[in-house]
């Protein structure tokens, strides 16, 4: 996106002797063409990553394509392209290239932008947009044209310049791009993923650590959900979740607050996102005349009655929602169904105490994610940078203007790199006013 | 019927007549009718425009409220739009018969699609929570300009690539137009991706998960900015450049529409 035409390996004078070969080297990883092959490349390999499934448990992977395949796969990273080595080297060498290219670049622009002179009359000629005012001195032309600034002279003439600061955008596009990336690169070196998933009054202190080693892992502080509410629409999709969490540190609440989908909570540089919720059914039953809650999988103890909560279904048959209950009858197991809706199969005498089936009811859980990512504001200062360099490359454009004191007068030219279109309409416009001068 | 609908089912209606009026003055070249085809163009972007904000505000009346950019059907009729406004932005440049027939060509194609469609669901639905954030409206609207933008450097592109001397505009002016509009979309693209990557962030509490829509979005990026690069650093003309903007086009189509319907992830809200 340069404005200079030359390339890397042409540019300058011929060297007397050929270039050693790191020279060689290094002006072909500063070299376009290597840009474009690494770009094609990084394209090449996203394409990839899309069309193969990413990061499928090994069964997926083995209902769609032979072991061999599989093992094929595998062993070239394309189960996982974004992660692998050979996908890393390609992004260094990407970062690589465009260091050596943007300062191979930006230090002949510098160069160049202290070297300005005026053409000779015949080059000017030939830039297509010229026009003559009669017998001035260029100094008092160049007044005319404002929001332009001299950029050089000789004893000839002048050249005026204006949007310089354009020519840099390209400069500042790169270098931000190599700031994002290095973001990306210490979020991939110490930031880390997880969920962790709370139940209304519950409290938890750690969280599952998503990525290799699926495992449990501190959270340093402690969460609990104090409430979460779903409201649905009309027609039954989700509009809204809310949890209302606590951040309890050394035993205090130090936070409250609500965490909704795109409203997360940050906390001692973790953030807490609403994620999902789901919800486990409860089982309240009177057991001797004492009111209890079961979940499933959760066991009872008293006066010699062992009993839990092995099964659930919705609805059995028509007879409505349905809990399979094990027991200890002696040292023998058995399993007996309570049916809600059913009042003769709501109860049971088991070893000589009443238990019933009061009811069956949702007990709602949110699904929290947790993500810890320190490179989160190199990436963003990356991104702002990005702004302001396109801006400066896309929106606002490097034009020169040449004075040049002749023998039949003032001759103006004009060009711009980028945008002939526009700089030809402006060029008019300064005809127009110079010859409305005279 | 709810209004927006009949609104928009007008809207189609004057692309189709915006593209034989186009097919008319093609036949006579009577510069009066090129006109004409202005003129309606502004009208029918201006009903297209009451059409979207109708449907804005009918969906606060169904107690959804939301802007018009939520599902497959809005995002078709906002290309649609799109296409309509860059054509009109760029109307100095892009006052050539040819591009502005083939851009109210597309912008027909897309309304029926939209409207015709059996597999398009056009009922205003309800937002689900992961798209209800102000980021919704610049990431979609910078993304489909950019769209837009590329749609016209495909069409130059391939006008470009035809030999029919007479009918297609020089080719000068053709590779002029074609990179004008890449260095629109291509700064479109890029916000879109950023602003994108920011709601990612909050949304789903990572900035980048390589879910398919996104990893397309950044091979049309690298495609978009070999294009950038092969034109400004390394002087590539002509047939060369032609052939890229068709392949970042086809790159944008997929990103569009391949995502939803042949890849699956988090990003499937257009899909339905």
């Amino acid at each position: 996106m340069s404005v200079t035409r030359s390339r890397p390996e042409d540019g300058g004078s011929p060297p007397l002797r050929g270039p050693s070969a790191s020279e060689r080297i290094y002006l072909f990883l500063a070299s376009l063409r290597f840009t474009m092959l690494v770009l094609s490349f990084i394209a090449a390999s996203c394409v990839v990553g899309t069309l193969i499934k990413q990061q499928a448990p090994p069964e997926e992977y083995l209902s769609r394509f032979s072991e061999g395949t599989y093992v094929f796969l595998r062993f070239l990273g394309l189960t996982d392209v974004f992660h692998a080595p050979w996908f890393l080297v390609l992004a260094g060498l990407f970062v690589v290239n465009l260091v050596f290219c943007t300062v191979e670049r930006l230090s002949r622009l510098l160069k160049s932008a202290t070297e300005i002179k005026v053409p000779n009359e015949k080059t000017l000629s030939s830039m297509g947009q010229t026009f003559f005012l009669p017998g001035k001195r260029v100094e008092d032309a160049a007044k005319a044209f404002k929001g332009y600034r001299q950029a050089g002279s000789d004893g000839r003439g002048l050249v005026l310049e204006k949007g310089r600061i354009s020519q840099y955008g390209v400069y500042v596009i790169h270098t931000s791009i190599i700031v994002i990336l290095a973001g990306c690169f210490i979020g991939l070196m110490t930031g880390f993923r997880g969920s962790m998933t709370l139940a209304k009054g519950e409290t938890k202190d750690s969280f599952m650590r998503r990525g290799s080693s699926q495992a449990a892992a501190p959270l340093g502080f402690a969460i609990r959900c104090d409430d979460f509410k779903v409201s649905f629409y009309p027609n039954g999709e989700p509009k809204d979740y809310v949890s209302s969490i606590a951040i309890i540190d050394h035993g205090r609440r130090v936070e409250e607050a609500q965490v909704r989908v795109n409203h997360p909570l940050t906390y001692k540089g973790m953030s807490i996102y609403q994620a999902s919720y789901g919800s486990d059914p409860i089982f309240r039953f009177a057991i001797d005349g004492k009111e209890v809650s079961l979940s499933q999988g959760s066991v009872f103890r008293a006066d010699g009655l062992t009993l839990m909560v092995v099964r659930f279904e919705k609805s059995i048959h028509t007879f409505g929602p349905g809990v399979q209950v094990a027991y200890l009858e002696g040292s023998e197991q058995q399993t007996s169904w309570f049916l809600r809706d059913v009042p003769r199969l709501r109860e049971k005498e088991i070893g000589g105490v009443h238990v019933r089936l009061q009811d069956v009811s949702d007990n709602f859980y949110t699904g929290l994610e947790i993500a810890h990512d320190p490179g989160v504001w190199v990436v963003w200062a990356g991104c702002a940078m990005i702004l302001c360099g396109l801006f400066m490359n896309f929106f606002l454009f490097y034009r020169r203007i040449y004075l040049l004191q002749t023998s039949s007068g003032i001759l103006v030219a004009g060009t711009s790199p980028k945008n002939k279109e526009a700089f030809r309409e402006e060029f008019e416009k300064w005809r127009a006013i110079a010859h409305g001068i005279e | 019927m709810e209004l927006n609908s009949r609104i928009l089912g007008v809207v189609t209606l004057l692309y189709l007549l915006l593209f034989f009026i186009h097919l008319l003055y093609l036949a006579t070249k009577k510069e009066g009718i090129y006109r004409a085809v202005w003129l309606l163009l502004y009208v029918t972007f201006g009903l297209h425009s009451v059409g979207l904000a109708v449907r804005w505000v009918e969906s606060y009346r169904l107690g959804m409220g939301h802007a018009p950019l939520s599902n497959f059907y809005e995002s078709l009729i906002f290309y649609a739009w799109c296409i309509s406004l860059i054509v009109i932005i760029m109307k100095k440049r892009l006052y050539i018969p040819l591009i502005t027939a083939f851009a109210s060509l597309a912008a027909l194609a897309f309304m029926g699609y939209a409207s015709l469609s059996p597999s398009v669901d056009r009922h205003i639905q309800p937002l689900i929570p992961a798209l209800q954030s102000n980021w919704l409206h610049v990431h979609v609207f910078t993304c489909f300009i950019a769209y837009a933008a590329f749609a016209v450097s495909f069409l130059c592109g391939v006008f470009h690539l035809f030999p029919w001397k007479g009918i297609i505009p020089p080719k000068t002016k053709l590779e002029e137009l074609n990179y004008r509009s890449v260095m629109v979309g291509f700064p479109m693209l890029s916000v879109g991706i950023l602003t994108g990557a920011v709601w990612a962030n909050f949304a789903w509490g990572s900035y980048w998960t390589w879910d398919p829509k996104e990893t397309w979005s950044l091979i049309t990026w690298i495609i978009y900015a070999l294009f950038l690069h092969a034109r400004f650093a390394r002087g590539w003309k002509g047939t060369r450049i032609a052939v890229l903007s068709v392949v970042g086009f086809a790159s944008v189509i997929f990103t569009y529409f391949g995502v939803n319907f042949v890849l699956t992830g988090l990003h499937s809200y257009g899909a339905s």
